[in-house]
C-alpha cells in the first residue's frame, strides 16, 4: 500500500482490533484511563473500532472479582470485548467455565508470573483441555509488572513444554518486549498453534521479520493502553509495506478470527 | 510534511543480544519507510571509542546525505577521550558528544566527566546522555544534576536522552527552565499521553525527536509524535526543526546535507 513518508493526518486504513487492553482501575497506580468512555474516546481518537479488554484487577488480585467488574464496565458497549483472567491454581475450573459461558467471553488470559505458577501441563493442564475443547484461546504475557511485583518473565521453556501438547489450542504470546527478542521467534516458529501480539515489540524491523518467519495470520495489533498509547503501534504497523490483505490481517483480522466474529 | 525530520538518537554496529545488526541497508530501508531525512547515529559498544567512532563512520560516508556522525566518549580511559572527540569532531566532522554513564558506574555529574565537558563547552555543542541512573546518591533530582552542570559549562547544550517518552515532571521542569537543556523522545514503552505531557510543561522547543535505533524501530517510535494530540506546528519541531536548531544545520528544508 502506498503511504506517505510521514503522515500527520495519520489515520488506520482497515479495520482496527485492539488485542491488548486493560480497563478499570489499578490498585498500585492511579492510570490516565480508566473506565469504558474513556478508552472509547482514545479508540475514537486512534480510529480502532473495537478492542479486547481486562481488568487489571483480575489479574493483580482476584480474578472473578475483576472478571466480574470487567463486565459492569463494559455494559452493552458492544465495541468491547471482555478477556477473563484465570488463575488456574486456585479458581475453581467448573465456576469460571461456567462465567465464561454466560458471559459468552471468548478470550482467556492467565498470567503465571504474577501467580507464582510454573505454566506445565500439571498445573494448567486441565484448564487448557477445556480451553481447547470450547476453542477459547488464551493469553500470557511474557511479563507483568506492577509497582510491588517484579516483572519476571515467562519461562519459555515451559511455554513450548505445554503448548505443544495442545495442538488444537491457540495461544496468544503478548507484551514480548525487546529484551524478549531472543527467545519468542524461535518459540513461534517451534509452536504453530502460538501467535503473538506486538504492543511492545518495538525492535527495529522487528515485526517485519516476524511476519516473514512465521506467517501474517500469527501477528496481531495490540496497544497495552493505557499504559501505552494506541495510535503509535497502529501507525507503525501502516509503515511495514504489507499488502493490504496482510495489513488488515494484522490490524484486526486475525483477532476476529480468533473470537470467532 | 515540507520540513526536514532528524532522528537525534541512535546507534550503529551490532549488538547481538537482542538481534541487531550493523546493518547499514536495513537502517536506510526503515529510516525511508519511517520518513526519517537524516539520522544522528553514534556508537557506544565498544571500549575502544575510536573503533566505535570509525564504525559511525563507515555508515555516513556510505550515506552522507542521510547520517550524521555523532562522537562517543568514555571516562575510563580519560588519557585518550579528549583526544579523540578532537578527532571525531575536528577530523571526522562529528556534530555533538554521546556519553554513556551507565557503563561508567557514576553518573553524569561526577567530576571524571569535567574534561569532556570542559572541551565540549569550548566547541559549544551538544551532548546527550541520560539523565538518571540507576546508582544515583539518594535525593538526586534532575532540575538539580542539571542546573549545576549548567552553571559550570554554560555553552554546553544538554540533551536528557529518554526523557520525553515518559511523564517525569522533574525532567519537564529542568527543560523548561534551563535554556540549555533538551529532551529527546524516544523509549521502549510508547508512554500513553507522553508527548503531549512534554510539550505543554517543557515546551514544543525543547522536545526532539529519537528513536533509539537500531534497537528500536524508527517508524514506531516517530509515531508518537505524529499520532499525539499536539499543534501540526509542534510535530514539525520536534521532528525536526528543533533539531536543525539545536545543531545548527542550515541544509536546504528538505534531504540533503547542510
Amino acid at each position: 500500500m502506498m503511504t506517505p513518508a510521514v503522515d500527520l493526518d495519520f489515520r488506520p486504513e482497515v479495520p482496527a482490533f485492539d488485542a491488548n487492553a486493560a480497563l478499570g482501575r489499578r490498585h498500585d497506580r492511579r492510570v490516565a484511563v480508566d473506565d469504558a468512555a474513556g478508552l472509547l474516546a482514545e479508540m475514537d481518537r486512534a480510529g480502532v473500532e473495537r478492542a479486547l479488554v481486562y481488568a487489571p484487577h483480575a489479574a493483580a488480585f482476584d480474578s472473578a472479582e475483576g472478571n466480574a467488574g470487567l463486565l459492569e464496565a463494559i455494559g452493552d458497549e458492544s465495541r468491547l470485548m471482555p478477556q477473563f483472567v484465570c488463575n488456574p491454581t486456585f479458581d475453581d475450573l467448573d465456576e469460571t467455565a461456567a462465567q465464561i459461558e454466560a458471559a459468552d467471553v471468548r478470550a482467556v488470559r492467565m498470567v503465571p508470573t504474577l501467580h507464582h505458577y510454573p505454566f506445565r501441563s500439571w498445573v494448567v493442564g486441565e484448564w487448557l483441555e477445556w480451553l481447547s475443547a470450547r476453542g477459547i484461546p488464551l493469553w500470557l504475557p511474557a511479563s507483568y509488572e506492577t509497582n510491588w511485583h517484579d516483572g519476571a518473565d515467562l519461562d519459555p521453556h515451559a511455554v513450548h513444554e505445554t503448548v505443544r501438547q495442545f495442538p488444537d489450542l491457540t495461544v496468544v504470546l503478548c507484551e514480548v518486549h525487546y529484551v524478549q527478542a531472543s527467545w519468542a521467534p524461535p518459540l513461534l516458529r517451534s509452536l504453530p498453534n502460538l501467535s503473538i501480539e506486538v504492543s511492545r515489540y518495538v525492535i527495529a524491523d522487528g515485526i517485519a521479520r516476524l511476519i516473514e518467519d512465521v506467517d501474517p495470520g500469527r501477528v496481531m495489533f495490540g496497544s497495552r493502553f493505557p499504559e501505552q498509547a494506541i495510535a503509535p503501534q497502529l501507525y507503525h504497523l501502516h509503515r511495514l509495506g504489507l499488502n493490504e490483505t496482510d495489513l488488515r490481517a494484522v490490524c484486526g483480522g486475525n483477532l476476529a478470527r480468533l473470537l470467532r466474529m | 510534511m515540507d520540513t526536514p525530520v532528524i532522528d537525534f538518537h541512535s546507534h550503529a554496529g551490532s549488538w547481538g543480544r537482542y538481534g541487531v545488526d550493523a546493518d547499514c541497508d536495513l537502517y536506510l530501508k526503515v529510516m525511508d519507510a519511517a520518513g526519517v531525512d537524516r539520522t544522528c547515529i553514534n556508537c557506544i559498544w565498544f571500549g575502544d571509542a575510536r573503533r566505535g567512532n570509525d564504525l559511525v563512520m563507515e555508515y555516513v560516508n556510505r550515506a552522507p546525505d542521510r547520517f550524521i556522525g555523532v562522537a562517543f566518549a568514555t571516562p575510563h580511559y580519560p588519557e585518550e577521550s579528549v583526544k579523540e572527540l578532537e578527532r571525531a569532531v575536528h577530523g571526522l566532522g562529528m556534530a555533538y558528544v554521546k556519553i554513556y554513564p551507565d557503563y561508567f558506574g557514576r553518573p553524569n555529574d561526577d567530576p571524571a566527566y569535567f574534561p569532556i565537558y570542559e572541551w565540549v563547552d569550548e566547541q559549544e555543542m551538544a551532548v546527550m546522555c541520560h539523565a538518571t541512573y540507576p546508582f544515583d546518591p539518594p535525593g538526586t533530582t534532575i532540575q538539580g544534576r542539571f542546573t549545576a552542570l549548567s552553571d559550570r559549562f554554560p555553552n554546553v547544550r544538554w540533551v536528557m536522552a529518554h526523557t520525553a517518552g515518559t511523564l517525569d515532571a522533574d525532567a519537564a521542569e529542568t527543560a523548561r527552565v534551563l535554556p540549555n537543556v533538551f529532551m529527546e523522545t524516544c523509549s521502549s514503552r510508547t508512554a500513553l499521553g507522553a508527548t503531549e505531557f512534554n510539550v505543554e510543561h517543557a515546551g514544543e522547543d525543547k522536545v526532539l525527536y529519537g528513536s533509539d535505533m537500531a534497537l528500536m524501530d524508527a517508524r514506531q517510535q516517530i509515531a508518537k509524535v505524529v499520532t499525539a494530540d499536539i499543534p501540526r506546528r509542534a510535530k514539525e519541531k520536534i521532528l525536526g526543526l528543533n533539531a536543525m536548531r539545536l545543531l545548527r544545520l542550515d541544509g536546504p528544508a528538505k534531504g540533503g546535507a547542510a
